[in-house]
């Protein structure tokens, strides 16, 4: 993006009746195309989102971020440089190079990062926030030519390496990747000498651009890829099955397929960051099982399900593999060799990113995989990630224990040996509810998602609680299913937002979560700021087969009408303070 | 109006959003509210981008109207 057209961005109108989101800008310089810059990324990211963006004060990035006031903007972003570790390390102060200058800027930076790191600590409490290190060159004030690194300006490199890494361990710091930047800005291309020692401003426009547009990457933070479907020859090894047979197929150095394997391990990554796969596959269902019992397979068959294996069309895989899953096809990705097979599955699924594997080219293998990676890439892997490919399994094997069994759905919940732990207590590191609130769909009181912002005040008011729930029953554990958040009003709830994962249906959790909320909070009513949208359905549903009757516009439960109305509940309840 | 003149009017209407093309061709810092130091280097900076100019901005003080940009810009403009 250029500047004209970021200036372009910023003309075009946004809807005057949303809520602006607040900004802070945090630099030590003059913060002028930067700003420009990033609010034209940040429109162009979220173009129904209003920016209100503020900046500090000159030179004084450690005071700007020491000074804003808890609940005083939405979003910071905070973009440090040489000079606002120590002046001397930026062109516009003359305190001195001198050789003897070297240990006291060692020194000085040391404490201006260890002041920057308490300062945003103590923001990341109430605000989210994206920091972007040092990132132009040092200036030639070291001792030793400029093709040596001087020992002094290696101690300031790994004194900002130890810096973000310590506030990159912070859940409510994402710190901006210098690598991508790297290949987004060259280095040479970075420093606008003029522009700093006459405007304040010390980046060139593309340097400027490319930091704001990564900013407004981690700010926006897309939500990631959920599962990622895959076709068999070709594609995760090389060679056709059928005619090559088990011993046939390869992913390795000796025969030049090792971009198979690459995949392979890079799938496995996947797998075990909580990223489900499947195989969509045209294949002979007896030589894939063969296939993957060959002991040098480097994906784990224990990491793959479905397989969906046969003749018939892939989208018709496709569509098994998503109801299996029970997610969106917006939440996945297909990958094939054949681009007849990928165009097919696009047209029945337009929302599915679907991609063509490329055989035979090196360069593309290893760009394939990083696209993958900024698709499926996530903060952080909860304990949820570890365990959705043995839930999903044990839905599979509740579904086909409840449909096949011919008891009643009585009979089947008591015998399937349940029990959930309700937790009250509002904890900022609980990324898995904020996570939840953000991208449950079907089962929603009112589709209301919350920002990282609007979490931290939720937490931080004392009237509202928030109510989470962890189920397991004997086909395994599904790990924190459910968020209720909500305000007690003397004997009455209010229920702001609820949610709850598809994964938890049908086993009578949120008749048990209003019974326990009933009970905990001794309430005689429980009202909810319910709101149908396209996609929750499954709640509609719900509320409609406790009324008995259409959802009224003022959706309220007294205690009797519920007890009245609910099911048997066979649930072992344990309840937590604070997790 | 010859192509530069409307890349140059282009360049304007991006830094003053609220200028009608006419008002452009006779604007001045003295006419302009808007045209202070901060809309002056993003206007240089624009210039820059848009005709591959290197702007020295000890020149900015000559850079007081779009007459002045123009024939500025003619003057150092090679083509690019």
């Amino acid at each position: 993006m250029n500047l004209v057209e970021a200036l372009e961005i910023l003309k075009q109108a946004t809807p005057e009746d949303t809520h602006p989101l607040r900004t802070f800008l945090a630099c030590g310089f003059t913060p002028l195309h930067l700003q420009t810059f990033l609010v034209a990324h940040l429109r162009e990211r979220l173009p129904q989102q209003r920016f209100e963006v503020k900046t500090g004060l000159f030179g004084d990035v450690a005071g700007s971020i020491e000074r804003l006031p808890s609940a005083g903007c939405d979003i910071l972003a905070v973009v440090i440089e040489w000079q606002d570790l120590d002046p001397r390390l930026g062109i516009r102060n003359l305190g001195g190079w001198r050789a003897a200058d070297l240990p006291d800027i060692v020194r000085s930076a040391s404490l201006a990062a260890a002041r920057l790191e308490e300062a945003l600590r103590r923001s990341s409490a109430f605000v989210p926030i994206s920091v972007c290190m040092p990132t132009l060159p040092l200036p030639p004030l070291f001792t030793t030519p400029t093709r040596q690194a001087s020992s002094y300006e290696l101690q300031l490199r790994q004194l900002v390496a130890s810096f973000a890494t310590a506030i990159s361990s912070e859940s409510s710091i994402r710190v901006l990747n210098t690598q991508r930047l790297d290949e987004l800005s060259p280095l040479h291309a970075r420093l606008d000498v003029q522009s700093d020692l006459m405007a304040g401003f010390p980046y060139k426009l593309p340097h400027a651009s490319a930091i704001a547009e990564l900013l407004a990457a981690l700010i926006q933070n897309p939500t990631p890829k959920k599962g990622l479907i895959t076709d068999l020859d070709d594609t995760l090894w090389a060679g056709i099955l059928g005619e090559v047979g088990t011993e046939g197929i390869s992913w390795d150095l000796d025969q030049h397929t090792h971009e198979h394997g690459l995949y392979q391990q890079f799938l496995g990554s996947l797998a075990s960051a909580g990223v489900l796969i499947a195989v969509a596959s045209k294949n002979d269902p007896a030589l894939v099982e063969k296939a993957f019992e060959r002991k040098d397979l480097i994906l784990s068959k224990a990491n793959v399900y479905p397989f969906e294996v046969h003749w018939s069309r892939k989208s018709e895989s496709v569509q098994r593999i998503l109801k299996t899953w029970n997610i969106g096809p917006e939440a996945v990705v297909f990958i094939d060799d054949s681009p007849m097979e990928v165009a097919e599955v696009k047209t029945a699924f337009p929302e599915i990113e679907c991609i063509v594997f490329p055989n035979d080219d090196y360069q593309a293998i290893w760009d394939l995989l990083k696209r993958m990676r900024d698709l499926f890439g996530k903060n952080a892997i909860s304990e949820e990630d570890s365990i959705r490919l043995k839930s999903i399994r044990g839905a599979g094997a509740l579904r086909e224990s409840r449909d096949g069994a011919g008891a009643s759905l009585d009979d089947f919940l008591q015998a399937a040996d349940a029990s959930i732990r309700f937790t009250f207590g509002k904890q900022a590191a609980d990324t898995r509810a904020f996570e939840l609130i953000n991208k449950t769909n079907q089962f929603n009181l009112n589709g209301k998602r919350l920002t990282d912002a609007a979490w931290k005040n939720y937490l931080n008011d004392p009237e509202a609680f928030v109510m989470t729930a962890n189920y397991e029953d004997k086909f395994g554990p599904l790990g924190k299913i459910s968020v209720l958040l909500g305000r007690i009003r003397g004997k009455s709830i209010r229920v702001e937002s609820w949610v709850m994962s598809c994964r938890a249906f049908s086993r009578r959790i949120e008749h048990q979560t209003l019974k326990q909320l009933f009970e905990k909070f001794d309430a005689e009513e429980i009202c909810f700021d319910y709101q149908a949208t396209p996609r929750n359905g499954p709640l509609q549903e719900f509320f409609a087969q406790l009324l008995g009757a259409p959802l009224p516009a003022e959706l309220c439960f007294s205690r009797a009408a519920f007890s009245e109305k609910s099911p048997s509940l066979f649930h072992r309840v344990e309840e937590a303070v604070n997790g | 109006m010859d192509e530069m003149e409307t890349r140059l009017v282009r360049c304007f209407s991006s830094v003053f959003p609220d200028l009608a093309a006419e008002q452009i061709r006779t604007a001045s810092m003295e006419t302009v509210p808007a045209w202070d130091s901060l809309a002056a280097v993003t206007l240089v900076a624009v210039l820059q981008e848009e005709f591959g100019l290197q702007i020295n901005l000890m020149d900015l003080p000559e850079l007081v109207s779009f007459v002045a940009v123009q024939n500025y810009v003619r003057k150092h403009d090679t083509g690019s």
